[in-house]
């Protein structure tokens, strides 16, 4: 991964009006990364992904010659204030930002507000999220303030498109929800490309005291992108996080997901839906650290996997000492639409506290064939019996989008992609 | 209307039907009784089209024309219902959704315009009120979370409502208390007209006080046994099938 120390070098001096405290925090991230590398097959929590593919392609970081005219149609959900990010570029002039939420470049956050940094950068065993530090070239920091309700999600489009040469964006999304607030933010990754590219994004949320937010993440890369993702979420004292990650994009796709229950009384739900098709890989691992009392977890994540198409699921929920009292609950469905698609799911939990309700599952199918039948012995043809069984097993996790502008874009997604779906009879 | 010629069936190796003819006429209703294992459900599903019934040998002919080449959908098109032993669960299918989606796919298939939401309404309230069932279940998904009893209602809705030239009814009345058994008979009666055909697969004699059976069948070992009136049936009730071995 020679480019990549080259890339952090042209970067440390290209803005040579860093802070050299920021400059110090590149250097030893990068440190961090060297000692380690990228992740192989013999780590515990990364064993069913290959990374080479990003060692095959040098990538440099996007540059401002990076930014083709604002495409003309761009995904829009409906009634939502939109931040758009081009190629790693913010178009604040294309924005459309909220009362009671400041929006800042990482630079400016930086200068303000250094401490919030300090949480999200430290020390981590994932050698992405050091390369991200390192390399931190986009991003925003975005902080709610506190009692403030925002009725419009807030909408980060981050697309990725007109590309010239494979180039890789390490972006930084730093999310404050202030005390009593109540949010919806979307953050959302599209692309569409002929050339090869890399997102390696780290996103940090923090919930404050009896703060309430939706967070929906969008992942429809272009095929052509790789996407690596290290999203971590911190609540404190009663805060309410109900989060929804939708993925149908990028060869690869890799994301880390951690929930600190970090205060009392906090809840989280966090749920997912995965559509892959291809040759696509798309590994996800979630761990949720019940760390106080009283606290709850939830999770429901769907796989729909189609061709040669590999879905990975690790969850984690652990039960600190202390967490009397944790409702954690862990449900995986996946279902495999061909014999070449695969899937890995490994639901665990780890308990050290005594008055507890846990509970987890994981479940690997296909469709079912006398369903198929009875659909069939009603008129229905093959197809449309298929595509009315994959929707049903959709719905159960699509239902729990509260938003139904968000609803009805995903679900416009799920029909577009079932439209060109193989299936084996 | 329905012609089984001389009807040879496997099912995993294993012959299970050994030359079954029946001839079925527009306005008849036939029953046919038989043991466990005598291949009651197998024949309904040769008809129907499941295509784990392995034919071997002989023809079904429907409207005089061979259908056992044909796909489940073109069998349901062309106007064959079953109504299943044990309907099937569709989680996150909609009750409304699939009954209007088979219904327009007919109504296609005839070349008549598709029923919108507010017409499918309009008419899936009539015969709802007919099978006794509650709008409530039109809003769930298939079958999910229905008692054995709203199981069978469901599949005498979605007959009624498709309308078909031919309903196989197997073992629509087993699990059946006397209240749900009464409506489905009276579902049954509803949808019977002299240019349709019902064959019902029975454990018992008790629905069929209910209906005006023209024919009743005995099925023993894969072969039509014995064929008589209402008062075979009672004779069965009455003696068991051991009198008709051999």
């Amino acid at each position: 991964m020679h480019y990549l120390e080259k890339e952090l070098n042209e970067l440390i001096q290209f803005w040579d009006e860093e802070p050299e405290a920021l400059r110090a925090l590149r250097s030893d991230a990068f440190k961090q990364y060297k000692e380690v590398g990228l992740p192989n097959r013999k780590w515990e929590g990364w064993q069913f992904t290959d990374f080479s593919a990003l060692e095959k392609t040098s990538y440099r970081l996007a540059s401002p010659g990076d930014l083709p005219p604002v495409p003309e149609t761009l995904p829009t959900i409906a009634n939502c204030n939109r931040i758009l990010i081009i190629n790693g570029h913010f178009q604040e002039n294309l924005s459309v930002l909220s009362d009671k939420v400041t929006v800042q470049t990482l630079q400016h956050a930086y200068a303000t507000n250094p401490e919030i940094f300090n949480k999200t950068v430290v020390n981590n065993s994932n050698p992405f999220h050091n390369l991200n530090t390192a390399l931190m070239n986009s991003g925003l920091a975005i902080i709610v303030e506190n009692n403030a309700v925002i009725d419009n999600p807030i909408h980060i489009l981050y697309y990725t498109t007109g590309l010239t040469e494979p180039i890789m964006n390490h972006p930084l999304f730093l999310i404050v929800a202030g005390a009593d607030s109540e949010t919806t933010i979307i953050e959302h990754y599209a692309g569409t490309t002929n050339v090869q590219y890399w997102q390696n994004v780290v996103t940090y949320i923090k919930l404050s005291d009896n703060a309430v937010l939706n967070h929906t993440r969008i992942q429809e890369e272009d095929l052509n992108g790789n996407h690596i993702a290290d999203t971590a979420y911190s609540l404190e004292k009663d805060a309410q996080l109900n989060a929804f990650h939708f993925a149908s994009g990028s060869s690869l796709y890799r994301q880390n997901i951690q929930v600190n229950l970090a205060s009392s009384g906090a809840s989280s739900t966090v749920n997912g839906l995965c559509l892959a098709k291809d040759r696509q890989h798309l590994d996800q691992q979630i761990i949720i650290n019940h760390l106080k009392e009283n606290c709850s977890s939830n999770q429901l994540f769907k796989y729909i996997l189609s061709d040669s198409s590999a879905g990975i699921f690790n969850g984690r929920v652990i039960v600190s000492e202390g967490a009397q009292k944790t409702d954690a609950q862990q449900t995986i469905r996946n279902l495999l639409l061909t014999d070449k698609a695969l899937a890995h799911s490994s639901p665990q939990l780890e308990i050290y506290a005594d008055d507890v309700k846990c509970s987890h599952g994981s479940t690997t199918g296909q469709l079912d064939k006398n369903a198929i039948f009875y659909m069939r012995s009603r008129g229905i043809d093959v197809r449309t019996a298929q595509l009315l069984l994959i929707s049903g097993f959709a719905k159960e996790v699509m239902e729990t989008i509260t938003n139904t502008n968000i609803d009805t874009y995903i679900d416009e997604k799920l029909t577009t992609w079932l439209e060109h779906i193989g299936v084996t009879p | 209307m329905l012609e089984i010629k001389d009807l040879h069936v496997k099912v995993k190796d294993k012959d299970i039907l050994k030359g079954i003819n029946l001839t079925v006429h527009p306005g008849e209703l036939h029953a046919i009784m038989g043991r466990n294992g005598s291949g009651k459900s197998t024949l309904a599903n040769a008809i129907a089209g499941q295509d784990s019934y392995e034919i071997t040998s002989g023809d079904i002919l429907f409207n005089g024309t061979s259908i056992v080449a044909e796909s489940p959908e073109e069998r349901a098109l062309a106007g064959i219902f079953m109504s299943f032993q044990y309907p099937v669960i569709i989680p996150g299918v909609n009750n409304t959704y699939f009954l209007k989606a088979a219904l327009n796919a007919k109504r296609k298939h005839q070349g008549k315009t598709e029923l919108d939401a507010v017409e499918f309404l309009k008419l899936i309230r009539e015969k709802l009120a007919v099978v006794e069932m509650d709008e409530k279940y039109l809003h769930r998904a298939v079958n999910d979370g229905f008692s054995g009893g709203e199981k069978k209602q469901n599949e005498i809705l979605q007959m009624l409502t498709l309308e078909p030239a031919l309903a196989i009814l197997d073992e629509t009345d087993s699990g059946l208390d006397i209240d749900a058994l009464k409506i489905v008979a009276a579902g049954i009666n509803n949808y019977r007209r002299d240019d349709r055909a019902i064959v019902i697969i029975t454990h018992y004699q008790r629905i069929l006080k209910y209906l005006e059976a023209d024919y009743v069948h005995v099925l023993i070992n894969g072969k039509i046994a014995k064929t008589g009136g209402e008062n075979l049936a009672e004779q069965l009730e009455d003696k068991g099938y051991s009198w008709l071995d051999n």
